[in-house]
This record gives C-alpha cells, structure tokens and sequence, in this order.
C-alpha cells in the first residue's frame, strides 16, 4: 500500500506527514514519506496537499 | 499539559470548528479551546469538502413544517420536533453565512439554488460547490483566535456524574499527557465509522471518517449522559469494494438502478432500503447505469465525483477500467454505523445542544438529530456555541478531583507499560471485535443472536491485556478499541429492548418481524448505572410539538 514519491520533487518538508488526517505518514531516512500504518481511508489530502506535487497515493490493496 | 478555558471543543471537524468560531464572533473575551485527534485544516468527514448541503429550507419554496413531515416519515415517528425544527429553521441563515465565507451554492439559468429531492415531502438538498470547506472552517477558527491542540485524542471527560468540566487524554505522537480543565465542554467528535466489518476485509475502507470510532459516544457514556438510538443499525449501498458514495449525484442527473435481472429498481427519493432489498433476495449485484446520459451530463457528473468529497473515486474507475459513458457502476453493502448524522444514533440533547450532563453539550454526528447531516453539525455547532458563552458568563472554573486525573495518567502509563510485549497487534485485535459485530450485533437479529456478542463483550475486555502497544499511535488504537466494545454494548442492549421490527432492514428481529406502533413508539434511552456500572435502558416518550 505504498505512496509513490518523485524523489526528484520531493523537499522533504513534511506537509504531507502534517496534514494526513490519520497520522500515518513519516518520513523515511532520505526524507521521503511512507506509510508507517495500515489506516489510510484514502481520502487523498496528502497527494493535494504536497507543495511540490511530489506525491501519489495508491488506493489500498483490498479495495482497489 | 496542564490548560483551563471558558469552552473546550472536542473534535475540531464540521460541528467542533463551527462551535469554536461562533464561541469568538459572540464573545471575543471567551477563551476557547479546541482539541482535535487529527489537525484541524482536513480533519474529519469534510476533509476533502462535500458536494451537497442536505437540509436547506428555502424561503418562499419549502417550509420547516414541509421538513418535519419529511422527518417524521424518515424516522417512522421516533422524532423529538425541537430540534429537528430548529435545524430547520436555521438552516437558510447557515447556508448565507457559509455563501458569505465564500463557500460556492451553485445557481440555474432562473438563479435558483440548484436544489433536489431526496426527501419525502420536499427538495431540501442543496448543491454546493466546495473542494475547499475544511480550510476554509479552519482558517476562520485560527483567525477567531482559538487554541488549536491538534494530534490529540481525548480518552475520559472530567465529569462528576452531575457535571462536566473538561477532559483528558494524550499527544499521539509524543504521548503528553493533557488536561483541559473547562467552564462548559461541547463535544463534537463523530460518530461510530468502525462498527461493523466492511466487505472489503480492510479495516478503514469505511463509508464514513474512520477517524471517528465512537469516541463520543463512550466518553459521554462513561461520564453519565444519556444516548439513544443504538439501535438503528444502518449501512449504505455505495461503490462496491470503494465505498464511496455517488447515488444523489449520478441519480439526480438521470442514472438508474438496475438489478441482475435488467430491471430498473424504483427508487422512492432515492430510497437505500430499495437497493439493499434487491442484494438480499439474491437480485443482485446491482449497478448504477448511465450511459443513456448525454456526454455533458456525464462530464458533469465526473467533475464533481472526481473534484469533492473522496476524488479517489477517479483512480479507482481508471484502475478498473470503468468509463461511465459505457460501464456499468457495481454498488454493493457498506459496513453498519452508528451516526447521529446519517442516520438516528446519539448523545440526547434538546433544541440548545444541552445533553442531559450539566456544562456539557453535543453537536454533529455525536448528537441524536436524526438524519441532520452536515446541516445539523453546522448549526447546532452554531447552538451550541450560543448556549456555551451564555453558560460561561460569570462563572468560576468548578472544582476537579485531582484523583480522577492522577488516575487517568497512570491508567495510560499502566497500558503502555504492561502492553509492550503483548502478542496479539491492535490490527488483528480490532478486526476480530469487528468481525464479531458482524456476526451478532446487525440485523437481522434476534434475542439469542444479539446475546451471543454478550458472551464475547467481557472475554474482549479481558483480552486487551494481551493486545502489543509498542507507542502513542497503537495506544491511541486501543482507546479506540474500548470505544467501538462500549458502543456495540450499547447497540446490542438497545436492539434486545424494542422487541419490534422498525426501519426495515436497519433494525429487523426475526424473533419480533412486525411493526408496533402501539407500544413501540418512544425512545430507548441508555444510561450508565450509577452502583452497577452496567447499561441501563428507559423507554421515553417522543417529546411532539408543532400540529403533530
Ligand atoms: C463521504 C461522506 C459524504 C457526505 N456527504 C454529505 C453531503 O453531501 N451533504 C451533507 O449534508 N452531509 C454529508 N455527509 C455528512 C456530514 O459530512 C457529517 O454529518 C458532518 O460532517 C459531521 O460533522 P461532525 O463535526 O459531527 O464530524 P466530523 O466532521 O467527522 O468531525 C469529528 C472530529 O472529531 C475528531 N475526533 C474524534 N474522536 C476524537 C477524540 N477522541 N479526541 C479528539 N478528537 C476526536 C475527528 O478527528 C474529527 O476531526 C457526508 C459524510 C461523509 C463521510
Ligand atoms: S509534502 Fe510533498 S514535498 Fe513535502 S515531504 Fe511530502 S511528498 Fe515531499
Ligand atoms: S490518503 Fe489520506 S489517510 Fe491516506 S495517507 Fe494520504 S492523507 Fe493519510
């Protein structure tokens, strides 16, 4: 259930781990962010929010 | 963290943030507080905004009283009419304030709202046009000057069983312990989006905000207030597998419903119940057909599912190769809830928001106003706030026993000390409680059924003792745990009271299949014993008023 990110695109500034309404984004070792929980109602904030539009949400698994 | 206020707002999602604002418009010199699990710019139900306003009464073209007949239809006469009535009344007003915040209502070649009839009596539902209401809500809040504590769940209210005065809980990041000590406390925190298990098998593929697991409903519970409707057992029919919605947008627009038989389903403004009938006696599966629609209608309609609400909606199609010019839209059963905005389960309050606990008062999802939707989480929002700064006015913070949040504190502390090395994970954990929701506690049901989940309900609680919190997140899960196991107790016991059938499928005994109007028609009301500690149930007369 991953969040694709462009590492190119991506400055590591953490609006996305912000704003998830879940609380499920931090970033990586790089600075890149992942999905450290299973909870994501796919609501899609972190893919609108991202300043950089660094970032693609990927519909979970089990409904996709 | 040690806070006091005037107000403290639990929830900062549609209902929480109107609440706060209003609290500052009537009184700037009113502290107000507002503590959120989430962060307050996409919190909650609204997150990625909403694409219609449920419940407006028009001046000069729909009336409350039109509204109330639609409601007592809607409810099968369970209905106090204050507050209803009131939401009714208001709700043109909120619809200028929200148009004057820049909130977008669209309007017809004749400038009339473009409104639609998904109501019995009248079209009360009016479009709206807003990807950006929750930044909108919350950036009002944050220019009215209130203190915003975001990443906070609150877990217990500091209550003496005749009075609230604030509430506990914790940062789930870094897990600090909070006390807000508070004059008045509205909760505005949700409903129950975990109920039962959806189809899909993932835990948070609900229709409504997961984010809301019932925490109200429990806190309020535990703290001596009173609450109704629980058992109103209700679910949707909506994207399969997705659980999105999309019926009043596509079958406003001239979609259909059709059966595995080709047959159109006769859909009764929009009646779920129809469409759910189909599924259980094997017609199914059922879809949404659209390709009739004119290309412009149809763009239309991809504009709005694919811009507001849950957007998501476009990738899914994509990713299963549906186009709606063509394909046909598979609907399937969400999980069962428990709202007080969608359908009729709640926290008691009365016209002003008051719940039946002193200082404390309930808006929103949390709050029994029967199918109020955000309408309803807006102006009693707007209520509540009202009847909040009245209430502060010149009173002194009340005295709070230090033992109580001592006690708290190391409640929390205890779990994640005793819990680290625990060997079943929150996830595994909540699905089977889930799991077993389905099995025993939604329709069809019956005595024997509906006490099987009782014979869980105490091996669970004692379970939890074995359930892995490794930090501040999962400890977070597990308060949500006990949340959802308060509110299916509550529903079971509600559903084992009204030895009836009512709502159609929503609350069907086999053991009881019919209507009965004659003993039937009042609230099951649910209560906290004082001595015993377990669920108490009152049956309460409907409070009627205006001709009814
Ligand atoms: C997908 C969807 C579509 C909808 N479409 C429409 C529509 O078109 N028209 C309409 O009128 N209505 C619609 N509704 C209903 C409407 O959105 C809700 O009735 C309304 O937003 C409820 O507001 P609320 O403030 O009660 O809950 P929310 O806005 O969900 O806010 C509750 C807040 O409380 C927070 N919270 C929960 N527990 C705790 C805790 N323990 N401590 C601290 N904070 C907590 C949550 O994080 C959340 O931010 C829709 C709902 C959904 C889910
Ligand atoms: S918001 Fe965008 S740019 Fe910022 S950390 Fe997240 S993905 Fe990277
Ligand atoms: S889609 Fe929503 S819940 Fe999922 S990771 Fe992004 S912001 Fe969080």
């Amino acid at each position: 259930m991953p969040l694709i990110v462009d590492v190119d695109l991506c400055t590591s500034c953490g609006e996305c781990v912000e704003r998830c309404p879940m609380d499920i984004i931090r970033l990586n070792n790089d600075g890149h962010p992942y999905k450290k929980y299973d909870e994501c109602w796919y609501c899609g904030v972190c893919e609108e929010d991202c300043p950089e539009k660094a970032l693609v949400l990927d519909i979970p698994f089990l409904v996709k | 963290m040690n806070l006091e206020t005037d107000i403290l707002v639990i929830g900062g999602g549609s209902a929480g943030c109107m609440a706060a604002i209003v609290a500052k418009e009537q009184n700037p010199d009113v502290s107000v507080v507002i503590i959120e699990k989430g962060e307050i710019s996409r919190s909650g139900s609204i997150a990625m905004g909403m694409d219609a306003l449920n419940i407006v009464v028009q001046p000069g073209i729909t009336s409350p009283e039109l509204y109330m007949k639609s409601a007592l239809i809607a409810t099968e006469g369970i209905l106090d009419y204050n507050p209803s009535n009131i939401m009714a009344e208001r709700s043109y007003s909120m619809l200028k304030r929200l148009e004057s915040w820049g909130i977008r209502f669209p309007r017809d070649e004749e400038n009339k709202y473009i409104s639609l009839q998904v109501h019995a009596k009248g079209n009360f539902l009016l479009e709206m046009d807003s990807p950006d209401l929750k930044l909108v809500l919350a950036e009002k809040v944050k220019e009215a000057g209130v203190r915003i504590i975001n990443r906070t769940i609150i877990t217990k209210l500091l209550a003496n069983g005749e009075r609230a005065n604030g509430a506990m809980g914790f940062n789930i990041r870094s897990g600090e312990f909070v006390v807000c000590k508070a004059k008045v406390t509205i909760l505005a925190n949700g409903g129950c989006a975990r109920f039962s298990l959806p189809n899909s098998g993932y835990l948070y593929g609900t229709f409504d905000y997961p984010g809301n697991a019932g925490d109200g409903y429990s806190l309020a519970y535990q703290a001596g207030a009173q609450l109704t409707g629980f058992e109103y057992t209700q679910c949707s029919p909506l994207i399969k597998d997705l659980n999105c919605p999309l019926l009043y947008i596509t079958l406003t627009r001239g979609a259909e419903v059709v059966n595995a038989l080709g047959e159109t389903i006769d859909l009764e403004y929009v009646s779920t119940q129809n469409m759910l009938k189909e599924l259980r006696e094997g017609r199914g599966p059922i879809f949404i057909k659209m390709n009739h629609l004119p290309e412009e209608r149809i763009r239309e309609i991809e504009r709005i599912l694919f811009t507001t609400e849950r957007p998501i909606q476009k990738k899914f199609w994509e990713n299963r190769g549906v186009d709606f010019r063509e394909g046909l839209i598979e609907l399937g059963e969400t999980e069962y809830q428990l709202c007080g905005g969608h359908g009729m389960t709640g926290i008691v309050v009365n016209e002003k928001a008051e719940t039946t606990l002193k200082g404390l008062y309930a808006a929103g999802d949390v709050a029994c106003v029967p199918f109020q939707h955000l309408t309803g989480a807006f102006v009693f929002g707007e209520v509540a706030a009202e009847e909040a700064v009245k209430f502060v006015n010149n009173k002194e913070l009340s005295e709070v026993d230090q033992s109580m949040i001592n006690d708290e504190e190391q409640r929390l502390h205890n779990i994640m000390d005793n819990n680290k090395n625990g060997s079943i994970s929150v996830k595994d954990f909540e699905y089977k409680v889930r799991r077993t929701i389905s099995d025993y506690a939604i329709p069809p049901k019956n005595d024997q059924k509906l006490k099987r989940f009782l014979w869980w309900l105490p091996r669970f609680r004692e379970e939890m003792k074995s359930i892995r919190i490794t930090d501040y997140h999962e400890l977070s899960k597990f308060e949500e745990i006990q949340f959802i196991l308060d509110c299916a107790e509550l529903s079971v016991h509600a559903s084992l009271a009204r030895k009836e059938s009512r709502w159609g499928w929503f609350h069907y005994r086999t053991d009881y299949p019919e209507k009965d109007d004659r003993n039937w028609l009042k609230h099951i009301v649910l209560k906290k014993g004082i001595k015993s500690g377990e669920v108490q149930t009152l049956l309460v007369p409907i409070k009627k008023g205006g001709k009814n």
